[in-house]
């Protein structure tokens, strides 16, 4: 009790208890932070493989994707920009271009696939995004992503195009998400100055 | 121990008498944000189980060696390093989950719910009292939070728990789209909140007239 009276007392416990429960903390940390790492890089591995135009099994497995991944990307060379390369059989088959750009709420970030050709669109897919569940969330599932799949990428500041739903679409547009304004609208912003980029790279009109 | 409460009350206090969410309106920060989808605010609810539960044992705990000139900044440490502990092993081994969720693990740390259980109860009872009704109160908070979920999932996307549901996913149910945005969740918890106090209020009235 006597040692409870002193001045410095609150300071010690204060530090003594910060002390423990923060080593716990780092050795928790620690222990987990490989796994954490391998999420996030799975979670990038499984967006790349889904964009590409190949055949995927139904619920493919983790390991699965991170052996596709191994077996058929290449990193970016001169001739593909920031894409990534996908070459199958000693044949490329496809560009693997990761966007990233400010969602409604957080950073969205994702994968869209180009064919050889430069032009026809073989998939998007977003592996971190933090927008309204129901809404801006819809993003992610088959609906959405699914519209992206053959359509071409215009030349200009606006390779691909989303519209509202009461407006029919085109070669070069896909419908936006209904009640999911602001997503839409930011997704096209930064995924057009992305593909934009892009294209003045492959075109060597970048730098 | 004067504080002391049995079981029994501790049980009726915590999930009805004094429930967090519908009798004191704390905490409703991350019950608004979370309750468009069921599983998210089932996971949630669990966070802040576990979190009020165990906050609660460990104030309890070391109660009789905390400073009282320092205690709250204790029991925020404490609260804190359970939602980080939540929080990495959601990151770690449930991680769609994880980014689903975005910031709203790490705000449990400032639910007023967790404190006020430490501050109210467990700084006063003995540990094992203090568990169940951390674990009590965090359960009283997940079955309101459960309620408005169900009800804003259901008719904002006609699903419970990614199932369709029969009529409201058909083409005959015009999806409510207000109640899976934020507006959804204010009109969902008040008539709730409505409810849960009416029923209260009635109870009451009844025991007064039965004089108990």
């Amino acid at each position: 009790m006597r040692l409870r009276n002193q001045t410095w007392y609150p300071i010690l416990y204060m530090f003594v208890l910060t002390l423990i429960l923060s080593t716990i903390l780092i050795v928790f940390g620690i222990f987990t932070h490989q796994r954490v790492e391998d999420n996030t890089r799975i979670a990038f591995e499984r967006a790349v493989i889904e964009v590409l135009p190949i055949d995927l099994p139904d619920n493919i497995s983790t390991n699965q994707v991170h052996q596709l991944y191994t077996q058929l990307i290449r990193e970016p060379d001169s001739s593909s920009g920031t894409a990534l390369r996908c070459i199958q059989a000693d044949s490329f088959i496809a560009y693997a271009l990761p966007i990233q750009g400010a969602g409604f709420w957080a950073t969205i970030k994702g994968v869209i696939g180009i064919a050889r050709d430069q032009k026809t669109v073989t998939g998007i897919s977003f592996y971190e995004q933090n927008e309204t569940p129901g809404l801006g969330g819809e993003i992610v599932n088959d609906a959405f992503r699914g519209q992206f799949v053959g359509k071409q990428l215009a030349t200009g500041t606006v390779p691909l195009d989303i519209r509202m739903t009461t407006v029919p679409v085109d070669e070069n547009s896909v419908h936006a998400i209904t009640g999911a304004t602001q997503t839409s609208m930011r997704l096209e912003e930064f995924l057009n100055a992305e593909l934009t980029a892009w294209q003045q790279i492959i075109t060597g009109k970048g730098k | 121990m004067p504080n002391e409460k049995n079981i029994k009350n501790v049980v009726l206090d915590t999930l009805w008498r004094d429930n967090p969410i519908f009798r004191q309106i704390l905490g409703i920060c991350s019950a608004l944000a979370v309750t468009n989808l069921v599983l998210n605010t089932m996971v949630m609810g669990a966070a802040v189980m576990f979190t009020t539960a165990l906050s609660s044992l460990t104030v309890s705990l070391l109660r009789r060696w905390t400073p009282r000139v320092v205690r709250m900044m204790i029991e925020t440490l404490i609260i804190a390093f359970y939602v980080i502990l939540f929080d990495q092993t959601l990151r770690a081994y449930w991680p769609d989950m994880s980014r689903s969720l975005g910031p709203y693990v790490g705000l449990i740390i400032t639910n007023c719910i967790i404190m006020g259980r430490a501050e109210a109860f467990a700084n006063s009872n003995k540990p094992g009292l203090s568990l169940i009704d951390g674990l009590l109160s965090g359960l009283g908070y997940a079955v309101v939070l459960l309620a408005v979920a169900v009800i804003r999932e259901l008719f904002g996307m006609g699903t419970i728990l990614g199932i369709p549901m029969p009529f409201f996913s058909s083409n005959l149910w015009d999806r409510w789209i207000i109640m899976v945005m934020p507006p959804g969740a204010f009109f969902t918890l008040a008539i709730i909140v409505w409810i849960f106090r009416t029923l209260q209020f009635s109870k009451q009235i009844e025991a007064k007239g039965t004089g108990k």
